[in-house]
């Protein structure tokens, strides 16, 4: 059993930072917990977030998405709103993340907050420019998503809480495509790749192509989205394809280990990004969904 | 630490650890049709259902469930949908050693219960999906699906 002294329960951000606080010993926060019964890490006390009202869903009057933490995947899965935003991008990236039961209680939240390189949720959400909500007792913060991560399992938070994410309007009509490659449906992803592309009287207006599993950190490929960004969609031949997929590759610094060679998941950032681009620029936009590499 | 909530249709109070999993709780309180398997997330015999939502009881932490409504295989024994589940299963010969079906049978249920997320029709890609949690090592991942097309098939002749 996981070895734990205390359960506590939080009824808003800033009482969830406070109970952080009083300690003594070390805390963490938990909502679906799904991470946490498995790797059972060292603490005294949890902080319970499920009611701490950060579990909305909600299209602001301006138009951006709003995921709160504790959403579950389930539930962007599920959500009209999300299912409208960028072609459904998102929910199909949850639907994609673990099985049934695990979509269930895992939260968005804590799938960015656990900070793994692989998070599932993390592509999706940078290649739709997100920005990242926190709490402290007394004040809120946001910053974009690309500086919330520091490194494997690090993020900007300590011991402040992730209220969660918003989308911006101008995102809910780009294209997105994402792949995430993985040994069986449900393993950790070897890599993922999410691509968005804002398309305008012909042109790429912007371009954003985001990298998981390939560096310590979920990461943006800005030299490859500069590439695109402003070209004409009859300029990007496959030459050019080719040129953007090369440099997106050689801007991540994926690892060696025991589910693929460095080598290989660089090889496949190059393949995905390309394809994921040819998808996007060809498609009509109904059929998005990520098939097998 | 004191927690309560609905089981099955009856308010009920455990005393729990504040670490222990509600997989835990539920077998120290005899239920016993919510099996213990891999306790990572991935078998799914100890599925349960939480507000209506299938989940693994070994990855949710038992004090948070407080409040909440709790069905496992036992509150749904006699439930019309749960009986046509149960004899196609076994019509289908989905049924072996038996140890992943209360897990399996309570994945189904929320599923036909529900319906997709999208709305659509239950076909056999949706099964599939739906059934993503739950292993089964003896008969495998036909007959299961069968016997819950079976199942959709039968609800949607009196339309």
């Amino acid at each position: 059993m996981w070895n734990l002294q205390e359960y506590r329960i939080a009824s808003s951000p800033a009482e969830a930072v406070a109970l952080m606080r009083k300690g003594p010993g070390k805390g963490a926060y938990i909502a679906g917990g799904t991470d946490m019964l498995l790797e059972h890490p060292a603490c005294d006390f949890v902080v319970d977030v499920n009611n701490a009202g950060i579990g909305d869903i909600a299209r602001t009057p301006g138009g951006d998405l709003f995921l709160g933490a504790a959403a579950t995947l389930q539930g962007l899965v599920d959500n009209n709103f999300v299912r409208e935003f960028a072609g459904g991008a998102i929910s199909k990236s949850a639907s994609q993340c673990g099985n049934r039961p695990v979509r269930s209680t895992a939260t968005v939240g804590g799938n960015l907050c656990n900070a793994l390189p692989s998070a599932d949720m993390a592509p999706v959400l940078l290649a739709l420019d997100a920005t990242c909500y926190i709490a402290d007792e007394d004040c809120q913060e946001s910053l974009p998503l690309t500086d919330f991560f520091v490194g494997p399992r690090m993020t900007v938070l300590e011991d402040r809480l992730l209220v969660g994410v918003a989308l911006p309007g101008e995102c809910a009509g780009w294209r997105c495509a994402a792949h995430k490659l993985t040994r069986t449906a449900e393993d950790i992803s070897l890599v993922q790749v999410a691509v968005s592309l804002g398309m305008d009287d012909g042109k790429i207006q912007e371009a954003r192509i985001a990298l998981g599993a390939v560096s310590p950190v979920p990461m943006r490929a800005v030299l490859a989205e500069t590439m695109l960004a402003g070209q004409e969609i009859t300029a990007v031949t496959p030459d050019v394809l080719r040129d953007v997929a090369t440099i997106a590759a050689g801007e991540c610094d994926p690892l060696d280990d025991h589910r693929a060679s460095a080598e290989y998941r660089r090889d496949m950032v190059n393949v995905l990004t390309r394809r994921l681009i040819t998808r996007i620029l060809t498609d009509d936009g109904d059929n998005m969904e990520g098939g097998a590499a | 630490m004191n927690i309560s909530f609905n089981l099955n249709g009856s308010a009920t109070n455990l005393e729990v650890a504040p670490g222990e999993s509600l997989l835990q709780a539920l077998r120290a309180s005899r239920v016993f049709s919510v099996k213990l398997g891999c306790e990572t997330g991935d078998c799914g015999s100890c599925t349960v259902l939480l507000d209506g939502q299938p989940v693994n009881s070994c990855m949710v932490v038992a004090a948070r469930v407080n409040g909440s409504h709790v069905t496992t295989m036992e509150g749904l024994l006699g439930d019309d949908l749960m009986i046509r589940l149960q004899t196609e299963l076994v019509e289908h010969g989905a049924v072996q050693c038996g140890y992943c079906i209360p897990g399996l049978l309570i994945s189904l249920y929320a599923l036909v219960k529900q319906g997709p997320s999208c709305g659509g029709e239950i076909d056999e890609e949706v099964i599939r999906h739906a059934l993503t949690g739950n292993l089964c090592r003896c008969t495998g991942y036909v007959k299961p699906v069968e016997a819950a097309r079976a199942v959709v098939a039968a609800m949607e002749v009196p339309k």
